[in-house]
C-alpha cells in the first residue's frame, strides 16, 4: 500500500526535476530579475558577487546570487509570478506628485488649485497610513527672507486643509524653499505665476 | 584652561545626545500593506503590522509563511517583501539640501520587490540592496530578488 501511493509521487518528482531540467532558466535559489517601470522605461542593475560582477539591462533578463560570478539568465513570466508573487502583491502605490498654484504675494490659491484640492484630499484618503511631504515655493519677486516665510505659509495653508479633512499630524512634513527652488528660473525680482506653488507628495 | 576644556566637553556630549536622539526619533518610512504575518522590530520589540507603522534606520522587516509586506520611504522608494523574509533597512541618510544620500538594505532571507526612489536619482551609487552572497547596485530602476540558503 506505502509502495504504491510511493510511487506516484517518486514519478511526479522526477517528471517535475525532467521539467526542470528542460527549461534553459531552472532558476537558482538566489537571484534577482529586472522589470520595467511603471512609465515603461527600464533601468539598469550591477550585480556583485565575491568573483566578478554582471550587468543586467534588459526587462525580464536575471542574475543568479549565489555563484562567485553572477551568471545572467532569462527569467519567464511564469518564473517570476512564481516566485515574486507575493512581493509584487504587497506593492504599495506609487508615491503620487501634486502642484498647487497661489495668488501673487499670499496663501490664496489659484481657482484652478482651489478646483484640485478635493482630489489631493482624495488621494490621501484613498491610501491607508499615507504619509505626506508639503514644499512651499515663491517666485523672486521681494526680499529672499520674506519669500522664505510665505513659502512656509503656503505649505502651512495646505497643510491645514488636510488634516481638516482627518490625517494625522505626525505624517506631514511641511518645510519652505523659498524662492531657492524654482520651477521656472527667472532673475531676482520676477514675478512668476508657475514658480508660486506648493508641492505635495503623497505616499 | 582645565575649566574650558571640561565645558567644551560638555557641550559636545550634549550635542552628541541631542543628534543620536532626534535620529532615533525620526521616520524613514512607513509601512503601507500588509497580509498574514508581517512584523517591524524595531529595538528589540517585535510590532504588528498595520498602515502607517513608523520605520527607523536598522528596523528589520519580517514575514511568516503567509505574509506580506509594503512600504514607501521619505525619498519615494518602495518595497515590497512576500512570505518567509527578514529585510534590515541597514542605512538610510536623505538630506538632499546638505548632499548626504545613502540607501542600504540586506536581505537575509525570502523575495523583495525594489523600486528606487529620488536617493537613486540623486546619487545612484549610494544605494546598495545586499543579500549573503551579493550586491545590487542600483541605477534608477525596478526588480526583484529572491534569497534563500
Amino acid at each position: 500500500m506505502t509502495e504504491l501511493r510511493g510511487y506516484p509521487r517518486a514519478r511526479r518528482l522526477a517528471a517535475a526535476l525532467a521539467g526542470c531540467l528542460a527549461l534553459a532558466g531552472c532558476a537558482p535559489k538566489s537571484w534577482v530579475v529586472l522589470l520595467p517601470n511603471e512609465d515603461g522605461s527600464t533601468g539598469r542593475i550591477i550585480v556583485t558577487g565575491p568573483g566578478g560582477e554582471a550587468e543586467v539591462a534588459r526587462a525580464g533578463q536575471a542574475a543568479t546570487l549565489d555563484t562567485s560570478v553572477p551568471k545572467t539568465f532569462d527569467a519567464s513570466e511564469q518564473q517570476i509570478q512564481e516566485t515574486f508573487g507575493g512581493a509584487l502583491a504587497a506593492q504599495p502605490a506609487l508615491p503620487t506628485v501634486f502642484r498647487l498654484y497661489f495668488e501673487l504675494g499670499g496663501t490664496q490659491l489659484t481657482p484652478e488649485s482651489v478646483a484640485l484640492l478635493p482630489s489631493v484630499l482624495n488621494e490621501v484618503a484613498g491610501r491607508p497610513g499615507a504619509d505626506i511631504s508639503i514644499v512651499g515655493h515663491t517666485d523672486t519677486a521681494g526680499r529672499a527672507a520674506d519669500n522664505e516665510a510665505l513659502g512656509l505659509e503656503r505649505a502651512t495653508f495646505v497643510r491645514d486643509r488636510i488634516v481638516e479633512a482627518g490625517l494625522r499630524l505626525d505624517r506631514i512634513s511641511t518645510e519652505s524653499h523659498g524662492e531657492g527652488n524654482p520651477l521656472v528660473p527667472t532673475a531676482d525680482d520676477v514675478s512668476e505665476p508657475r514658480n508660486r506653488r506648493v508641492e505635495i507628495v503623497v505616499r | 584652561m582645565v575649566d574650558w576644556l571640561r565645558r567644551l566637553l560638555c557641550i559636545a556630549a550634549v550635542l552628541t545626545m541631542s543628534t543620536s536622539a532626534y535620529a532615533e526619533s525620526e521616520p524613514i518610512g512607513y509601512v503601507k500593506t500588509h497580509a498574514g504575518a508581517a512584523f517591524v522590530v524595531t529595538g528589540g520589540e517585535t510590532l504588528e503590522a498595520f498602515p502607517g507603522l513608523s520605520l527607523h534606520e536598522s528596523d528589520h522587516i519580517r514575514t511568516g509563511e503567509d505574509g506580506q509586506l509594503g512600504l514607501t520611504l521619505l525619498d519615494n522608494t518602495v518595497m515590497s517583501v512576500g512570505p518567509n523574509a527578514d529585510l534590515v533597512l541597514e542605512e538610510y541618510l536623505f538630506r538632499p539640501g546638505e548632499g548626504d544620500l545613502g540607501l542600504g538594505v540586506r536581505l537575509l532571507r525570502g523575495t523583495l520587490q525594489f523600486i528606487s526612489g529620488v536617493i537613486a536619482k540623486l546619487r545612484p551609487e549610494a544605494v546598495k540592496v545586499r543579500t549573503t552572497t551579493g550586491t545590487i547596485g542600483v541605477r534608477g530602476t525596478r526588480f526583484l530578488v529572491r534569497a534563500e540558503d
